[in-house]
């Protein structure tokens, strides 16, 4: 059957699934290579944020003082979904740059690249479960059934930051300045989504704009349920479902409008 | 001949490169420059109008001097450009070799690289384990195999590219001067996998300097002039009315 090369999506979704092999030997790649310097290896991924939640505690607990009920948790919580987030959509954001050889020579479906970024993230926020949960035991933390509705929270982070990778991949092949631009975003994002502060101690007009921000309904739906032992209320979900879903359509949208034309750039 | 399915068909393919003027690195004067109307492109048009059919399991060499676009039609036939008008279409899967080495990571042993070129051809782990002595057999590279391809002369490096890319039948393979590197005995070899590979239907485009590779391995020959068909029929026509150009504009030079 003849096809067009630059094919539409019903036909490039199977030829992609051709390519689930490559996608995973550059995760391995991946996790290889931010591995292979360190002298304890995968367990960094683990100690990486506790050590973060420990310098938190001290900062919030001690000196500034709000309260928070077991905030190791909330924090240890929210730094594992921010690291995620942040992390994989930097790295999405900046996987076409970086096979820029390969992206000119060879005809693979350019969509492999930010896949892999955003599973290799996910893999690695998969290790850092452990952590959390040894710190849920030694901090008495009730283990509730609310827990098992983490696997549906981290699908929709997943789908949320994929469409974000997406998006910003073919942006950042463009124009350099993106990937800067980007990265002070993200850092200004940091301290407008409650992360490790809780959302009670924002003044009242800031926190009614605050409670908009996409990344911390993301970020509720998983915190929710680990910290709260409670299910995410309807609404909730819904709107983080909601984000999810656009994020990954708008981002699938204007990566297979521009991937093509990134060859050019790179 | 003409009875034969079609498997590459190109109507008015046309590829631009926009340089220097147009390549605004920054966003912002992106931004800027878009604001003030001021966008301005130099275009540099390397294919301009090409309209091609190939039909299944021929082999059709691309002939012609540097820049004339020999190289970019191959890219933009492999889908890695999408032309900036026209349509390519293409029945089936394409494996290319569009320079050499590339696909490859210098710090990976041979058969780590057969790996990545294959997964990077689509095709899993189990069909690649599959297929792996073959590949190696067909290589020639013995113990090197197991060695970073740094090492590698770039004799080698082309044997192990090849062997990779039609250790399957591909429907269209794509070759870029992949035998400018090799032995004569590797050029034999090769001869014989790609007839091997034509019997069972690939349809082969190789780009070559070389009238003698062409006589040798294709039964098409089509020469490129800056971005347009000039010649398209048999491999001596077309060989000899290029030399004939290429000896005219020497003379005139």
């Amino acid at each position: 059957m003849p096809r067009r090369v630059p094919a539409g999506l019903a036909d490039r979704l199977p030829r992609l699934f051709d390519f689930r092999d490559l996608v995973w030997a550059l995760v391995a790649r991946e996790l290889k290579v931010r591995y292979r310097r360190s002298a304890i290896g995968f367990l960094w991924t683990m100690l990486q944020p506790l050590l973060t939640m420990l310098v938190l505690q001290v900062a919030f607990s001690a000196l500034f003082r709000f309260d928070v009920p077991n905030y190791p948790v909330y924090v240890l919580a929210g730094v594992l979904l921010w690291n995620f987030i942040s992390q994989s959509i930097l790295a999405a954001m900046n996987s076409l740059r970086g096979n820029a050889q390969l992206l000119k020579k060879v005809p693979v479906p350019k969509e492999v690249f930010p896949i892999a970024t955003v599973a290799s993230g996910l893999v690695n926020l998969l290790f850092a479960l452990g952590p959390l949960l040894l710190i849920l035991i030694v901090t008495g933390h009730p283990l509730r059934p609310s827990l098992l509705f983490l696997p549906v929270a981290i699908v929709i982070a997943t789908v949320f930051v994929l469409g974000a990778g997406l998006l910003l991949a073919p942006l950042a092949a463009f124009f350099q300045d993106v990937v800067e631009m980007v990265g002070v975003a993200m850092t200004m994002l940091m301290y407008l989504t409650p992360v490790f502060y809780p959302l009670a101690i924002i003044p009242d007009r800031l926190r009614q704009i605050l409670r908009y921000n996409p990344v911390r309904v993301i970020l509720e739906v998983f915190r929710v349920p680990i910290y709260e032992g409670r299910l995410p209320s309807l609404t909730m979900v819904l709107a983080a479902v909601g984000l999810a879903v656009v994020s990954f359509l708008l981002g699938l949208a204007v990566f297979r409008r521009s991937c093509d034309r990134t060859a050019f750039y790179l | 001949m003409s009875e034969r399915p079609i498997a590459l068909r190109l109507s008015g393919v046309a590829l631009c490169y926009r340089l220097a003027k147009q390549r605004i690195p920054s966003f912002k004067e992106y931004a800027i420059s878009w604001l003030k109307g001021s966008l301005s492109y130099e275009e540099l048009w390397a294919l301009r109008g090409i309209d091609l059919v190939v039909s299944r399991g021929e082999r059709v060499g691309i002939i012609g001097r540097n820049g004339a676009g020999k190289s970019t039609l191959l890219t933009v036939i492999s889908g890695v450009l999408r032309p900036t008008r026209g349509e390519v279409e293409v029945s089936g899967r394409v494996a290319a070799i569009l320079e050499l080495g590339t696909g490859f990571d210098w710090e990976l042993t041979g058969i780590e690289n057969i790996f990545l070129n294959a997964l990077l051809l689509g095709r899993t782990r189990a069909e690649i384990r599959e297929r792996l002595e073959s590949i190696v057999e067909f290589s020639e590279l013995g113990d090197f195999i197991r060695s970073p391809i740094r090492s590698y002369s770039s004799g080698m490096i082309a044997r192990l590219g090849f062997a990779v890319a039609t250790a399957w039948v591909p429907e269209v393979l794509l070759l870029d001067e992949v035998f400018a590197v090799g032995d004569v005995r590797f050029l034999q070899r090769c001869q014989e996998r790609l007839l091997a590979l034509r019997e069972q239907g690939t349809t082969m485009i190789l780009v070559s300097h070389s009238p003698d590779v062409l006589e040798k391995s294709c039964d098409r020959a089509v020469w490129l002039d800056r971005g347009e068909v000039r010649a398209d029929g048999s491999v001596s026509e077309v060989v000899a009315s290029y030399l004939e150009g290429a000896a005219e504009r020497s003379g005139v030079g």
